[in-house]
């Protein structure tokens, strides 16, 4: 569906509903598909094989897609997130697809660099991956194939530094596609919950752009998931977190401070602000929100009618908003036409059995490191 | 000869002044210190032992809470029931990973200056986190150590009692851990015995290897002092480890310590062997050395030397009298730094018999441990926030 039809459809949508409600006009025209990326084919192709092997953690256990599964919109299905062994997560897996497009990653959103940061992060940090990227160098140095791969993409012999352009050219290939809101098959009940999201519910406030994403932090009022601090292999996990980011008093606090890590305000306004998810591909990535706690759209919905969570740095702009039931069933209906096709073919999976033990290099007395 | 001279009698000049400031002068010829009974643990002014802290120190060894994944703990690669070390020429590594180097026991380990095979370690304090948090060891992290002990009670407990703080930290662990293994003492060897007097302690047999030992086979050239060590490094030419031509993961290694250790990109490309002491100095002569072992426990700590090239004392003392070997240190292939200590011994077989004879005497019964129940964690306390 070309985007400049779907886009009238908007515009007239949006005239019509306007004049009766409107809290927040928002021009349809900031919506829309998401723009396919050009891709190095080669890059993302060694990239995907990156992406799915295990070797590129410290004990050689998990892979990237131990927690971003292809079935599961990139994210893992889990309220929180699994962790590196001997670890579990404080926070919901993120979806990636898309991910290429954020403005910063994480649900703190403290890498606001590139994903070539975030991998780093990602592969190295104690409780994600534990790997010292010198030895995953060397891992990668083993493999014959991938030792053709990196010098067929061009990168000549495997590096860190190359994984770390590789791994995210095979993220921009993730891009949603196939949605009924993008090829303008919504039905009319999607239809009405789409007006709602521009008007009455006010969620395009911030829910906006072809991810339906402002890229920024908010506090919505989010309860926490109380998981965390009773299971201590999460609590743990968290201490670990704060401690490194300078979080004060991170033994005492019960709480997830969110994108203060980032902005360490010292009257604390910043504690509990989180980065708006986008609502892309929603129907693969249940449960919701920075820590799971919402477990249906229905629920999110029903949270946002209730004007959020209790919390005393909430956003004045979250109110409750008076839904009907039909107009909450509307809304979903909507969220739901933002989902498209699920991203679990060869083109975005690594499908060959990954030989994950090292092949010895025979000669090695006359073979160059 | 002609320096010699020179030498002394810029000594003699100066005597008179350190003679007269009471300093003690310092023996001109090459004698070796005499071996002798093992004495008294020193112990650092600044971790002293407390019977709180050896006891916290032993339950940490055995925690593998302490290793990244919570799998591997100081005991993995340190097995009480291998010589507190580990009994393959290579030792095991983190998971995923194989190590590059013979596991040195623990027992003694106190006596030593410094650690690890090349001296990399000033202390057991030092020593400690290097292995913990190596990435082909323990792979662990210090903040993920400190927060996951503040979620043992029973260590917050201990911790409080010897340190005094609210919450473990993370550099009291390795305190712990020195104190415990200053406790791994082995001093009661028929060595030892018959240093302190009791002249049955030893057979006949061992006593010709002793002298042996300290004569014909020169041994004590190196091997001297109650410690049986002089705690310098040479090349005596041992072979390659022959996982680095034959494993796929020993040779990721490898490389991954010519990286790590920051040698030069012209290096990393051409080096096959270990560098040894290179790695600390860069200095090209002290390429393919090692640190002298002592040689007490042996009994248990099969295989030997770095590589762990050796898998009994016949095999040690028949290279020792080929003359020791050759490698690419000493070839020229890397550089040529075979000591000139060592030289075609001649020893006859009964003279082979009567020095292994007597290396066996330098290990007495075996230390055996009881492996601690560890405790568990416990959610924090809720707080309102």
């Amino acid at each position: 569906m070309n985007r400049i039809k779907s886009s009238k459809i908007a515009w007239c949508v949006a005239l019509a509903v306007s004049a009766a409600v409107v809290a927040t006009p928002v021009l349809a025209a900031e919506f829309g598909a998401v723009k396919p990326m050009k891709i190095n084919a080669k890059k993302a192709a060694l990239g995907k094989r990156l992406f799915f092997d295990p070797r590129l953690s410290g004990d050689a256990a998990i892979s990237c897609s131990t927690c971003h599964i292809p079935k599961k919109g990139f994210g893992d299905g889990l309220a929180l997130a699994k962790a590196y062994p001997g670890s579990d997560g404080f926070r919901n897996t993120p979806t990636l697809i898309n991910t290429s497009l954020k403005a910063s990653w994480f649900h703190d959103g403290r890498i606001g660099t590139n994903l070539n940061d975030v991998t780093r992060e990602s592969i190295t940090e104690t409780y994600s991956m534990n790997m010292d990227m010198r030895l995953m160098q060397e891992r990668v140095k083993q493999d014959p194939i991938y030792v053709k791969m990196f010098k067929d993409a061009g990168y000549g012999e495997p590096s860190n530094g190359s994984i770390r352009k590789a791994i995210p050219e095979y993220l921009k290939t993730l891009t949603s596609r196939g949605a009924p809101f993008d090829s303008g098959k919504m039905s009319a009940a999607a239809q009405r919950g789409f007006d709602l999201f521009k008007g009455k519910a006010g969620c395009a406030q911030c829910h906006s752009g072809p991810r339906f994403t402002d890229d920024a932090p908010h506090n919505i009022g989010v309860p926490e998931n109380p998981e965390i601090w009773s299971n201590p292999m999460r609590h743990i996990t968290f201490v670990t977190f704060a401690n490194f980011m300078g979080i004060e008093n991170y033994m005492n606090i019960r709480r997830d401070v969110g994108a203060h890590i980032r902005t360490h305000k010292a009257d604390g306004t910043d504690i509990g602000k989180f980065m708006t998810p986008t609502l892309r591909e929603l129907k693969q990535t249940a449960p919701y929100m920075h820590n799971g706690t919402s477990k249906t759209l229905a629920d999110v919905v029903d949270f946002y009618n209730r004007g959020g969570g209790k919390d005393v740095n909430k956003d004045p702009a979250i109110k409750p908003l008076g839904l009907s039931k039909e107009e909450r069933a509307n809304l979903v209906a909507f969220l739901e036409a933002l989902s498209g096709d699920p991203l679990t073919g060869p083109e975005h999976v690594w499908k060959d059995k990954i030989n994950v033990n090292y092949a010895v290099i025979k000669d090695w007395l006359k073979t160059r490191n | 000869m002609k320096m010699a001279k020179t030498l002394s009698s810029v000594i003699i000049a100066t005597s008179f002044g350190l003679a007269a400031s009471g300093l003690v002068f310092p023996a001109l010829a090459d004698v070796n210190p005499p071996l002798a009974a093992l004495g008294p643990v020193p112990v650092p002014t600044d971790n002293v032992q407390t019977a709180a802290k050896i006891e916290l120190g032993k339950l940490l060894f055995f925690d593998s809470r302490i290793g990244g994944d919570a799998s591997v703990s100081c005991a993995d690669c340190h097995a009480p029931k291998q010589g507190w070390g580990f009994n393959d020429p290579i030792s095991r590594g983190y998971p995923g990973v194989i190590h590059w180097r013979n596991s040195q026991t623990v027992i003694n380990s106190a006596y030593l200056g410094k650690l690890f095979w090349t001296g990399s370690a000033k202390s057991l304090e030092a020593q400690a986190p290097s292995a913990a948090l190596g990435a082909v060891s323990g792979n662990g992290e210090r903040d993920m150590v400190e927060a996951r002990l503040a979620f043992i009670p029973e260590y917050v407990k201990r911790f409080k009692e010897v340190f005094g703080d609210d919450w473990p930290k993370v550099n009291n662990v390795w305190k712990a851990m020195a104190a415990f293994e200053r406790t791994l003492i082995h001093d009661n060897t028929p060595f030892d015995k018959y240093m302190r007097g009791d002249k049955k302690a030893l057979s006949a047999q061992q006593v010709r290897g002793l002298k042996l030992f300290q004569g014909k086979a020169n041994c004590i050239e190196c091997h001297n002092g109650p410690l049986l060590t002089d705690q310098k490094y040479y090349n005596l030419g041992l072979p390659r480890v022959e996982e680095w031509s034959e494993n796929g993961m020993a040779q990721i290694t490898f490389r991954y310590e010519q990286y790590a250790k920051g040698v030069t990109e012209k290096l990393y490309r051409t080096i096959k062997d270990d560098a040894g002491l290179y790695y600390r100095t860069k200095q090209k002569s002290d390429m393919g050395k090692f640190r002298t072992p002592p040689l007490r426990y042996t009994a248990y700590t099969a295989p030997f030397m770095h590589g762990g090239s050796f898998f009994d004392f016949d095999e040690v003392v028949e290279f020792y009298n080929a003359g020791g070997g050759k490698n690419d240190f000493t070839d020229g292939t890397m550089a040529k730094n075979k000591t000139k200590l060592l030289k075609p011994l001649g020893l006859s077989d009964g003279e082979k018999e009567d020095l292994v004879a007597f290396l066996e005497s330098l290990s007495g019964p075996e230390i055996k441990i009881s492996t601690p129940k560890l405790p568990r964690y416990a959610p924090l306390p809720a707080m309102a926030n």
